[in-house]
């Protein structure tokens, strides 16, 4: 496949996530509204929508765009595997700042399922990451290039106690949420882990690009890491709890817990605050439809009270707007219900 | 090369259905692949005219006007030969004469 082949396939799309997010989702939000004003469930909204045309060409749609998008003719996973040797070539130096765990035995929940149908999923392939960080320009297409601003946003939250010496990102993907911390705070020293080996890897050599020296990126769990207690007076992560089952977000919360310093601040970027019956409607279609088995589970979860319950103060859980402009209450497009979930490690305990 | 051995079972899983009729299903996924298809081709036809009239090998502006009365005749027949090979099937009957409607080996239909 050329490369105007591929652009050409992938833009067509992305025009049509697109419509899927404004025009079609509108109008599914609005057959709800004038067929079940009243819904309170979700399964009532299932009860009124299920059964249309609208609603079962949105869900294929949801689906089946996802699917040729990584796997398609035109898709991300043959693109790069036609290309593997020279694009590995351009990624794999001795990136100084990387650590790869070849023992690291992956947890079944992560290998049993190809999360956001990526085939393999984000680590069996050693092209995975090149195809995932190409792939998540586009996730949400309403941002398009602003999603950088999204990890921007995000961190400006997750220091706004102060600027932090000592960072942790658990789940850190290819850098894309390392990085703002990395280059904001050259002073401060930042560990950064994830399961995936290609993951690591790319965000490594991105640091290397970036000439950033106060940042490592290292393949291991974040639910048992090699940190000393107390070590770091920030953790954070983004996007990483929803993929988790609850006993595997309960062993990194607590991990989390450990390694705070005392006072310390853990911030996590993730879906979770469903403000109506239609958007948790909306959000379980897409767990199920995009391989995310795990999202109703925590969307299930009492947070607040599971991060009491650990010792952890000054609890906030709240909607995130993910870029400027976003209406967060107009219910307009489609959008992941972003949330920022924060806690303290008390100083005294 | 793959990193280590897929944990998920070799044989594909069956596919999510949406549509009442599973075939509904499986349509919608001929019918998307070819749009994209198609995109794909426009756009590269865009870029070859793009191309030969940057060589001016080709001028676009009598490439875009209306085709004269004449240029339509000609292109008559290949046009119903065209909708009438996308439309026909609509009609539902055999061009060859064989046996007719649905068929079962089930005993006793
Ligand atoms: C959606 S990505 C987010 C990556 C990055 N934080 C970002 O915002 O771009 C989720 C990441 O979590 C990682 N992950 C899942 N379970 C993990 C675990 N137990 N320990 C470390 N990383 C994990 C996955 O490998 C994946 O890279």
């Amino acid at each position: 496949m050329d490369e105007r082949a591929f652009a050409a396939g992938q833009d067509f799309l992305l025009a049509a996530k697109t419509f899927w997010t404004t025009t079609m989702y509108r109008e599914l939000r609005d057959t709800a509204a004038v067929r079940a004003p009243q819904a309170e469930t979700m399964a009532h909204v299932a009860e009124v929508l299920e059964k249309t045309v609208l609603y079962q060409s949105f869900a294929w749609l949801e689906r089946h765009l996802q699917r040729m998008k990584y796997a398609g003719r035109y898709g991300l996973m043959p693109y790069h595997r036609e290309r593997r040797a020279a694009l590995l070539n351009t990624v794999s130096g001795d990136e100084a700042a990387l650590e790869l765990d070849p023992d690291l035995a992956l947890p079944a929940y992560y290998t049993g399922v190809d999360i956001h149908q990526q085939p393999g999923g984000v680590w069996r392939d050693d092209i995975a990451a090149l195809a995932y960080e190409r792939g998540a320009r586009s996730t949400t297409p309403m941002l398009g290039t602003a999603h950088k601003d999204l990890h921007d946003r995000f961190t400006d939250i997750a220091v706004e106690q102060g600027a932090p010496e000592k960072v942790l990102d658990m789940g850190c993907g290819f850098g894309k949420s390392t990085q703002p911390f990395a280059q904001r705070f050259p002073d401060a020293s930042i560990e950064a882990v994830d399961l995936s080996a290609p993951c690591v890897s790319l965000a490594a050599h991105t640091t290397q690009k970036n000439q950033a020296k106060n940042v490592r990126f290292r393949q291991m769990d974040a639910c048992a890491t090699d940190y000393d207690d107390e070590s770091f007076d920030l953790v954070t992560s983004t996007m990483v709890i929803h993929e988790m089952p609850p006993k595997t977000i309960d062993a990194m919360l607590d991990e989390a817990y450990r390694v705070l310093e005392p006072g310390g601040r853990m911030v996590h970027l993730d879906f979770y605050c469903l403000p109506d019956a239609f958007r948790q409607f909306i959000y379980y279609g897409h767990a199920r439809r995009n391989n995310e088995p795990y999202m109703p589970l925590l969307a299930e979860t009492d947070l607040a009270d599971v991060l009491a319950r650990k010792g952890f103060t000054d609890i906030e859980i709240a909607p995130f707007q993910e870029a400027s402009g976003v209406d967060m209450d107009a219910n307009d497009a489609w959008r992941f219900p972003w949330t920022v979930i924060a806690a303290t490690k008390p100083a005294v305990v | 090369m793959e990193n280590a051995p897929h944990t998920s079972p070799n044989t594909p899983r069956a596919e999510q259905q949406f549509f009442d009729d599973p075939a509904m299903d499986r349509l919608m996924g001929t019918v998307m692949a070819l749009a994209q298809e198609h995109y794909v081709l426009r756009d590269r036809v865009r870029a070859l005219e793009g191309e030969l009239a940057r060589t001016k090998a080709l001028n676009p502006a009598a490439l875009d006007q209306e085709p004269t009365p004449e240029q339509r005749a000609e292109t008559t027949a290949d046009r119903s030969d065209f909708v009438e090979a996308l439309l026909k099937p609509l009609l539902g009957q055999q061009e060859a004469l064989g046996a007719p409607g649905r068929h079962s080996l089930k005993a006793n239909v």
